[in-house]
């Protein structure tokens, strides 16, 4: 366990699945040098085969008696999807089709006459099934987004699978980040990691995944997704200072729960569950007063039992700011200053810098650099 | 894995025959540089080829579902092995099956794996019967590890300030012939040859040497039976002085591809002597890689049910949990006689890290000391040496059979 904890507090009423996070990581930090098919954010529809397809069923994490699961490592092409381009040339030559158009007029890969094309055939990507969500249209169908970063686990599964001990997670904040130089491309961390939020870059044969944009929060700037999200739904600060809105909405006011904290890595993203679903219709279209559409099972098994006293809680707010007018929580959750939603300190982390002689923070696992067995552990080329 | 089954002495007997025999090193024309020596080279054609079976590692289980599907039945493998030196270098060709190659690029998917080779040596083998542990190593005794992996194209993450190369090539707004310049930078920023030097002592410990201060090369070249590769290395470095002694220790360990292999997915040798034909001094260490048990195997196997199986699984035996200890199934296969009998004797002398201790908190194989030395869960077995050489006998057949 770390000296100190970043939480995030994601408000799930409040996202409206737009991806602007999405795209503020994929600029920042994925869209180039063998990471281009990743998505250290991702925002998914629940219910939904999610990113990678069936993560929930993938495996990883830990069981009651706290025994690292063995996990499924998911395949590029087939469970995350690659992003594909065209062949624009085609279009300089006004040769749109090719002549094996199918059925729908779309070009096909590997025609005769190739057209307008994808590079390559996509069969699945990342919201493939964005918005379908479950149940019939009108009367009860619902969906709702599901935004997911690295929940920065006080117990990582990926960290506990490294047979490198490349995977560490920093004592200053509990960011926890891959040590590329210790890294060796086993992706025993994907198998172990239930989430399936680290990722393994082919082009340099390692692990990669969401480093909570350790760099920015070092200066005292959020992470790029939470700086950019335009719903305000997410929340940054650490978990023991009381001052911040992250602590307020965990630990003092109890509102926010972890994903899936039955897979036992005590995760530390944190998310409002979606109280707020319009009613169901009955067969004729009437409104069923007091229904709700999302279901509550649903609900518990993402967030477990406390999803009841936490949905309890926001609806009595909700009930108390209508007849008084007053409620913390709410005053948190609406976020009328978005500055106030993270409390990141940069003198602290270069307090830390200081004591520990590097500024900027290096990104390496401390415990080998000591060079106990090796003379030059940084620097100078190898064979 | 199979193991035997029929408990007979005889078949003892048969097993512990084919005990390993050493890798005579021949001595070649002092102005061959051996780091150039090619698979199909003339040169091999003296030496003396040995062979050496590599058992599947089966001490620790990964944590990757569909790997350990694929490698549950794995069988022991056998590899030529051939050693060639002068005054200035040792050359091994190692030869072994593999029905398909695999290799890997910047174009495989997140479950491909390539094939690959390494060879261990440990930094001090001056007393024999303390040899470091053959998984990597351990605390105080460290081994200098060779590997080459079959890939295609690597990059390195970032070293060289090759960052305006590392933009995907949509995105550069170059045509034709800069793109093409481009792609050509990109291509020649790659590394084609992946092969490295390590240093460890122990599970997880491993780390790269950057100093240039191991001197090797390796090689690996496939035709349809399977890989011939070569490592050869000089025989002074930074780390290993070969030079002065009449033999020394190594071990060789290869990576299916096909069967998601990789780290302790692999087969592995124990301890095998290699003999520099014309040196001296090679009598203690030659002695005991090559001895064969004493003990009675039948009365070990007796002993190692009662006295082991409690918390080691092996073979058909599986009482205790599977993360309780190291899985013994091919311990005979890997094991020198030596670290057998230190490790009943004397537990906590070389303390096999395992799993990383966050993974299986409850059963921890060891518990830290005063001064962060490990100190192993498992208390000295036995004292009486004819129990502890009849154990090591039953142990030593302990082993999956060759394909």
């Amino acid at each position: 366990m770390s000296k100190r904890q970043l939480a995030m507090v994601m408000d799930l009423n409040k996202c409206i699945g737009c991806q602007t996070c999405t795209v503020a990581c994929k600029t920042q930090w994925t869209n180039r040098n063998g990471r281009e098919y990743m998505y250290w954010n991702n925002v998914e529809t629940y219910p939904g085969e999610g990113y990678p397809k069936k993560w929930m069923e993938l495996g990883g994490g830990f069981d009651a008696a706290g025994d690292l699961q063995d996990g499924i490592i998911p395949n590029i092409e087939a469970d995350y999807g690659v992003p594909w381009d065209y062949n624009y040339e085609s279009l300089a030559s006004q040769n749109l089709l090719g002549k094996d158009a199918d059925k729908d007029g779309y070009s096909v890969l590997g025609a005769s006459t190739p057209g307008f094309h994808p590079t390559s055939q996509p069969t699945w990507g990342p919201n493939w099934d964005e918005d379908e969500g479950a149940g019939n249209f009108p009367s009860d169908n619902y969906f709702f987004y599901l935004p997911r970063i690295c929940n920065h686990c006080t117990n990582p599964g990926c960290l506990s699978a490294c047979p490198r001990d490349a995977i560490f997670k920093r004592d200053e904040d509990g960011v926890v980040l891959v040590d590329l130089d210790r890294c060796q491309g086993y992706r025993y961390c994907i198998a172990g990691c239930p989430y399936k939020k680290i990722y393994f870059n082919p082009k340099i044969s390692k692990s990669e995944k969401c480093i909570l944009c350790f760099p920015r929060v070092e200066v005292g700037l959020p992470p790029a997704c939470a700086q950019q999200c335009v719903g305000r739904i997410r929340f940054v600060g650490f978990l023991d200072d009381e001052e911040s809105q992250v602590y307020k909405l965990v630990k003092k006011h109890k509102v926010a729960l972890p994903l899936r904290s039955d897979y036992g890595t005590q995760p530390n993203i944190y998310y409002i569950p979606p109280t707020e679903s319009p009613a169901k219709f009955d067969e004729n279209g009437k409104i069923i007063e007091g229904s709700t559409r999302v279901p509550m099972e649903e609900l518990e098994a993402l967030f477990g039992k406390e999803v009841h006293e936490v949905v309890k809680t926001l609806k009595a707010e909700q009930a108390k700011r209508k007849e008084t007018g007053e409620s913390e929580i709410l005053d948190l959750l609406i976020a009328y200053h978005h500055s106030e939603m993270f409390r990141l300190d940069n003198n602290y982390y270069q307090e830390v810098a200081k004591a520990k002689g590097q500024n900027p923070l290096a990104p390496i696992d401390t415990r080998y650099i000591k060079g106990k067995n090796t003379k030059v552990l940084f620097g100078g080329g190898h064979h | 894995m199979k193991t035997l089954k029929t408990l007979l002495a005889a078949s003892f007997v048969a097993t512990t025959a084919m005990a390993n025999s050493s890798i005579s090193a021949v001595k070649v024309d002092d102005g061959v540089d051996l780091s150039k020596v090619k698979a199909d080279d003339k040169i091999w054609s003296k030496a003396k080829s040995a062979n050496i079976v590599l058992y599947p590692q089966t001490t620790i289980k990964m944590n990757d579902k569909n790997a350990n599907e694929m490698n549950a039945q794995n069988m022991a493998k056998e590899a030529k092995v051939l050693a060639i030196y002068n005054k200035n270098d040792v050359a091994f060709k190692i030869k072994w099956k593999d029905e398909t190659q695999n290799a890997t690029d910047i174009n495989s998917s997140s479950n491909e794996y390539a094939d690959g080779f390494a060879v261990q040596l440990p930094t001090n083998f001056s007393d024999p019967q303390k040899l470091p542990y053959i998984g990597m190593g351990s605390e105080g005794r460290p081994v200098l590890v060779h590997l080459q992996k079959a890939v295609r194209t690597h990059y390195e993450p970032n070293g060289n300030q090759t960052v305006a190369l590392q933009v995907n090539r949509d995105n550069t707004n170059a045509f034709e012939e800069d793109l093409a310049a481009f792609d050509k930078n990109v291509s020649d920023a790659a590394i084609s040859d992946y092969q490295r030097a390590y240093i460890a002592e122990g599970f997880r410990s491993m780390t790269q040497i950057r100093d240039n201060d191991s001197a090797f090369a390796m090689d690996m070249s496939y035709n349809k039976e399977g890989w011939s590769a070569i490592m050869s290395k000089k025989l002074k470095d930074g780390y290993l002085d070969l030079s002065a002694s009449g033999a020394f220790p190594v071990a060789l360990a290869v990576w299916d591809g096909a069967k998601f292999g990789r780290d302790g997915l692999k087969n592995l040798s124990t301890w095998v002597a290699v003999d520099f034909e014309d040196k001296k001094g090679d009598e203690a260490l030659v002695a005991e890689l090559t001895q064969k048990p004493e003990g009675d195997a039948v009365a070990g196997k007796a002993l190692a049910d009662t006295m082991c199986a409690s918390c080691h699984s092996y073979g058909d035996k599986v009482a205790a949990m599977p993360t309780m200890a190291p899985n013994l199934s091919n311990i005979g296969g890997y094991s020198t006689h030596a670290y057998l009998v230190e490790s009943i004797k004397e537990p906590s002398a070389v303390v096999v890290p395992g799993y990383n201790r966050n993974a299986h908190k409850n059963t921890a194989w060891y518990t830290l000391g005063e001064k962060g030395e490990r100190v192993s869960t498992m208390p000295p077995m036995m004292s009486d040496e004819k129990q502890i050489a009849d154990t090591v006998a039953y142990l030593l057949t302990l082993k999956a059979e060759v394909k």
